[in-house]
């Protein structure tokens, strides 16, 4: 059995983390992905920690492998003639370019999808962008934390009772990981209408969209309300919180009726919870002030593992917090094998996090390691487009690849 | 061709709440038929929960359900009821793509599972998007989106420096699990595409929650490493975090809105930027903050500093002022900077579909653009069962007297 996509050759052109999610999406289903570097130094995200050992390694770095798994590295000047006439042949029998230089650095190397078109017409060409391909933000510089910021998630977290505490970013890059899920629905479903019949086309993806498209209420609750949602300022819906446990942490999670019904029944009927200030669902979101110190008391007594089991008997949706050794070592990701070994030539062997889905054809599958800087250069440049070992010599001299 | 990627693809919506919905509307985009069956005898929590169109309730009134149900149809059918279940079977026989969100076994009970559906129509794509997968110890409990945030590890990795962990501010398991789902599908699409085989789904929200990780599950996993939680900060960059700038002059719901600025210094270079920007440039030579690692050790001296000339300022008057120096930087966004964003209202990304009930409110539009296949929001989400009677006869093939009938029988609630 091979991954639904194992037909696609997808070229990327990735830095950090969206545009190589996207394509990593892709090649784990399947998809035979070509990572085009800069010669000098490769993808930003090669200096990025966590690093295996520790110490900084341009092979080494967690972000890097966990981000390039199944793809093969070609390093390419893309700004030399030469480098860029290889780049050419090589999207010329792709199905799909997935990038996210910047405007301004697309402009500077004629990276326009009318001239790809040409060489190749059934190009899916597919460009992330932090704000965009046009208006006043196109060349605004972006990192993860501003475009987190920008696009509305940032100012909804933070410090429910210490408003003079800043919002709070979430952790690593979650901009990116959205802009790049978000760019993997819109490159394949114009791969899709490329199999049907329609041709190539040039599918733009804004990371800043992207993250103002997942905001949950605060997209509508200006336009519907006038009002802003805020860190501090009360939930429609509560109990939504985390809680300290004697022995850990729990999300205590009562979204329908129902669901609090059964847990004033799991905290054995205390008095308080039938007051009319918690009989509704809005109502708790309203008072909560004064019900996460009654839930909060009850909460601190119990076990952690054991509330989650006895919320769950009851169907009540709470969940444990988890550091990472309970999820490395939970017996139920074990069952489902969500942990694949990998072993890599310089990181060594460790356990990756694999497949959010099961296709029960077409495998989720992990074939290759990360690649190093350059790595398949002979092996495509050479063996597959059928450039001579002494013109590859020459470009290899001149820092071409 | 003016056809959009899923023209004539069919998809029976039978998720509820947010992740299912935001999944099959990443489809409807694209211009799939997508079908949400839905009942009035349990109504979906996002119709229950606020905001409220001009601060008045009702089913067809929330931004919440309006938001993630644009380009959809609705039909209510009262799935306890034998001739319910009945056309809910003849709408899954006539589409490509049955998908739900239901605890494990309940298609299956309600005769809709995807191993009684695929003897019916060998190349249905049937997804299960449950919370913890189909199988495994736990794979009946329920779970609910913001509860992944936790459960991925998410948290633990979030929070201020010494503080416990924090959730980041918004069910964010619905809509990754969503999106994910919507990249399945379409890989499950082009497969059909190819072969004619259809195949079965099986979608865990919590795996697609840790797939947001990664590089911090391969840090313990390679290294028996638990990173600190360490606010907005970031080891490679600094300075790195939100800035206090001056409130927003208006009151929103009686109090006035704190703003803040996002700042990131990749590098010395950037570095040397922002503090000429903020009328500091002696500080790109001096020791304490020359380097990235002298700035680290410094890091709050020096977001003292920053926060100093922020707090003269507006969020977007920073924001641009470091922007014209080459500096990273932009406004943390409220609901209401998003709406009035000049940026975004230049890319046409807010839409103002006619609603059957409410008229013309702004929504969120797509974050992605086609060239050949210009993907648009079609039409509003659809009123509580707006659908109905055109579905039953169009797609299911009910005559007239037979939905009269469903609906005496009260079926179609």
């Amino acid at each position: 059995m091979a991954g639904p996509l194992a037909t696609l050759r997808i070229v990327e052109i990735g830095e950090m983390v969206s545009a190589p999610y996207a394509a990593k999406l892709m090649a784990d289903l399947g998809a035979e992905v070509i990572k085009v570097e800069r010669p000098a130094g490769g993808d930003r995200a090669r200096t990025r920690g966590p690093f295996a050992g520790g110490r900084a390694h341009p092979e080494k770095s967690g972000l890097f492998i966990y981000l390039n798994t199944n793809k093969r590295g070609l390093a390419i000047d893309l700004a030399a003639p030469r480098g860029l006439a290889i780049f050419e042949r090589l999207i010329s029998n792709a199905d799909a370019l997935i990038h996210n230089l910047a405007p301004a650095e697309m402009d500077r190397l004629g990276f326009q999808y009318e001239r790809f078109h040409r060489l190749n017409p059934k190009l899916v060409m597919t460009s992330v962008a932090p704000y965009g391909l046009s208006g006043p933000r196109r060349d605004w510089r972006a990192e993860d934390l501003t475009l987190w910021s920008d696009g509305g998630a940032c100012y909804l977290n933070g410090a429910r009772d210490h408003p003079e505490l800043p919002p709070l970013t979430a952790y690593g890059y979650q901009a990116g990981y959205q802009g790049g899920a978000h760019a993997a629905v819109a490159t394949m479903g114009a791969l899709f209408a490329a199999a049907r019949g329609a041709g190539g086309q040039h599918v733009e993806v804004s990371v800043q969209e992207s993250v103002a498209s997942i905001i949950e209420m605060a997209n509508t609750f200006w336009p519907y309300m006038g009002m802003v949602l805020t860190r501090y300022g009360p939930k429609p819906v509560q109990p939504l919180d985390i809680f300290e446990c004697r022995d850990g942490w729990i999300f205590a999670c009562c979204v329908e009726e129902h669901q609090w019904h059964s847990f004033v029944e799991v905290m054995g009927n205390p008095e308080w919870a039938s007051e009319e200030l918690f009989d509704e669902r809005f109502k708790r979101g309203v008072n909560y002030d004064a019900l996460r110190p009654l839930l909060a008391d009850w909460i601190g007594q119990q076990s952690a593992q054991d509330l989650y089991h006895r919320a769950q008997a009851r169907r009540v949706p709470f969940a444990p917090l988890s550091n990472l050794a309970d999820l490395v070592n939970s017996e139920h990701l074990r069952a489902r094998g969500f942990f694949v070994d990998v072993s890599h030539p310089q990181a060594g062997a460790f356990k990756y996090p694999g497949a959010p889905y099961r296709l029960s054809r077409t495998p989720w599958e992990i074939r290759r390691p990360a690649p190093a800087l350059g790595q398949h250069n002979d092996e495509i440049l050479g063996g597959e487009l059928g450039i001579a070992a002494r013109e590859l010599e020459a470009l290899r001299r001149e820092a071409v690849i | 061709m003016n056809q959009l990627p899923l023209t004539g693809i069919r998809v029976a919506d039978f998720t509820w709440v947010w992740a299912g919905p935001y999944c099959t509307m990443q489809l409807a985009h694209m211009g799939a038929e997508v079908i949400r069956i839905e009942s009035a005898t349990r109504l979906c929590v996002s119709r229950l929960t606020p905001p409220w169109f001009g601060g008045q309730y009702g089913v067809n009134r929330s931004g919440y359900f309006n938001q993630y149900n644009q380009g959809k149809r609705s039909i209510t059918l009262n799935l306890k009821h034998p001739r319910a279940r009945e056309a809910a079977l003849r709408i899954a026989m006539k589409s490509d793509v049955v998908i739900n969100n239901f605890a494990a076994g309940v298609m299956d009970r309600l005769g809709l599972g995807y191993r009684h559906l695929v003897r019916l129509r060998p190349d249905v794509i049937g997804v299960s998007l449950s919370g913890y997968g189909d199988n495994g110890p736990l794979s009946s409990y329920v779970a609910y989106g913001p509860a992944q945030v936790p459960l991925s590890g998410m948290s633990a990795l979030t929070g201020y420096r010494g503080w416990p962990p924090m959730h980041v501010g918004f069910s964010y398991g619905d809509p990754n699990a969503g999106s994910h789902a919507a990249f399945a599908i379409l890989a499950a699409l082009y497969h059909r595409q190819r072969t004619g085989e259809g195949q079965y789904l099986d979608m865990s929200q919590w795996e697609c929650t840790m797939a947001l990780i990664g590089e911090g599950i391969l840090d313990y996993t390679m290294n028996g490493h638990q990173p600190e939680r360490d606010g907005s900060r970031d080891s490679a960059m600094a300075p790195h975090g939100l800035f206090q700038c001056r409130d927003m002059a208006e009151l929103v719901a009686g109090r006035p809105v704190d703003m803040w600025v996002a700042i990131a210094a990749a590098d010395d270079a950037e570095f040397a930027r922002l503090a000429a920007a903020i009328g500091r440039p002696e500080l790109a030579d001096d020791e304490r903050f020359a380097t990235l690692a002298a700035r680290k050790r410094n890091e709050d001296e020096l977001e003292a500093m920053v926060s100093a000339w922020t707090s003269a300022r507006f969020a977007a008057e920073a924001a641009e002022t470091l922007q014209r120096a080459g500096v990273a930087a932009a406004v943390c966004a409220t609901g209401r900077d998003l709406a009035e964003d000049p940026h975004l209202k230049s890319r046409g990304f807010f839409v103002t579909p006619e609603h059957g009930e409410i008229g013309r409110a702004t929504q969120a539009g797509i974050p992605w653009r086609m060239s050949e296949t210009p993907c648009s929001i079609r039409s509003a989400a659809p009123l509580l069962g707006q659908h109905t009677d055109e579905v039953l006869r169009d797609v299911a093939g009910y005559s007239p007297v037979e939905i009269e009938e469903m609906r005496a029988a009260e079926a179609l609630k």
